[in-house]
């Protein structure tokens, strides 16, 4: 009783499915179809031929802001000891000295050195925007990367017959490694299939 | 203020985050500081290098900050080990799952000299050191 009642819940369902698939199918296809009319493939083309010199363009931004970071880290790293050294020289100084003006001198000399050590300090801390920047570049990479090999995937999908077999030139692949791709056998009974399928 | 001579290791994927955070140990008076770039760096580090504290991103390859987290609560030579969580992630349920794993403390980037002593001050307080 139960089994029947699953069956008839099922068949819709799947009629429902097989539906959808079938639109998704003429959607896809009109899409193709329009684009090719509009000459938009070409465009298509450009834009996934374009992606990797946009990837080079951000690793570009990535090592030149991580070299200026890089630098300005240098150039605390030597300057805040020199300070420090300044304020306690400064300060071993005014100690040591018995004239007043001079000591007043000297007092202010130690206070500047602080300050400026502190001010470097600062500057040291707002390095920290080549990590934050880094970081969101490096997802808008993966993302162009991604997109890059989605637009590859629909240009080799939907390229004309004899253009396909030009950029699968090559029957050496050698192992495949991603046996969820669709041109690919992932096992013995998917090869036997394909060659009944063909009468063989 | 702690031990001065307390080794602290501290994680991130970014070199000058690293020097950052390096620079500010020394500033709060801690100079006994390494370097690592990955988790799996680090707990590798960790496991032969007697260190007594850890600063750690979250997001970075081969082994990330919470991954990192979960294993030296799970190893018994490591897990009394304070871990400070420094990231740019800053989603309630990022905060909450650290903090599940047994983080110390949690400090979002960008943060300040004075929230990096704060939080530091806090998680020796309550270790009683």
């Amino acid at each position: 009783m139960g089994n029947d009642d699953n069956n008839q819940q099922q068949a819709p369902a799947a009629s429902i499915n097989d539906e959808l698939l079938s639109r998704v199918g003429q959607i896809t296809r009109t899409l193709h179809d329009s684009l090719r009319a509009l000459g938009l493939d070409k465009v298509v083309q450009d834009a996934a031929r374009d992606i990797p010199d946009v990837r080079d363009r951000l690793n570009y931004v990535m090592s030149m802001t991580e070299q200026a970071a890089q630098r300005v880290l240098n150039a605390t790293d030597t300057a805040i000891p020199l300070q420090e050294q300044i304020a306690r020289a400064a300060t071993a100084l005014c100690a040591d000295s018995t004239n007043a003006s001079l000591k007043q001198e000297l007092t202010e000399i130690a206070g500047k050195a602080d300050r400026t050590k502190q001010q470097l300090m600062d500057i040291m801390m707002a390095q920290d925007f080549q990590d934050l920047t880094g970081q969101v570049i490096r997802r808008i990479i993966e993302l162009a990367h991604e997109l890059e090999s989605q637009l590859v995937q629909m240009l080799v999908d939907y390229a004309p017959a004899e253009q396909r077999k030009e950029a699968n030139a090559g029957l050496l692949n050698g192992p495949q490694i991603h046996k969820d791709r669709e041109d690919v056998v992932a096992d013995q009974e998917q090869v036997d299939d394909l060659l009944s399928s063909l009468g063989f | 203020m702690a031990d001065p001579n307390m080794k602290f290791l501290v994680v991130d994927d970014f070199s000058t985050m690293r020097r950052i955070v390096r620079n500010l140990l020394k500033e709060l008076g801690y100079s006994n500081v390494e370097e690592a770039e990955d988790g799996a760096i680090a707990l590798s580090m960790l496991k032969s290098g007697h260190f007594e504290f850890v600063v750690t991103d979250w997001n970075m390859p081969n082994m990330d900050g919470l991954t990192l987290l979960q294993n030296i609560r799970a190893d018994a030579s490591l897990s009394h080990l304070p871990v400070l969580m420094v990231t740019a992630e800053a989603k309630k349920e990022n905060i909450i799952a650290a903090a599940q794993a047994g983080a110390n403390g949690y400090v979002v980037k960008p943060f300040t000299a004075a929230t990096l002593d704060e939080k530091l001050s806090k998680i020796f307080e309550k270790l009683g050191k």
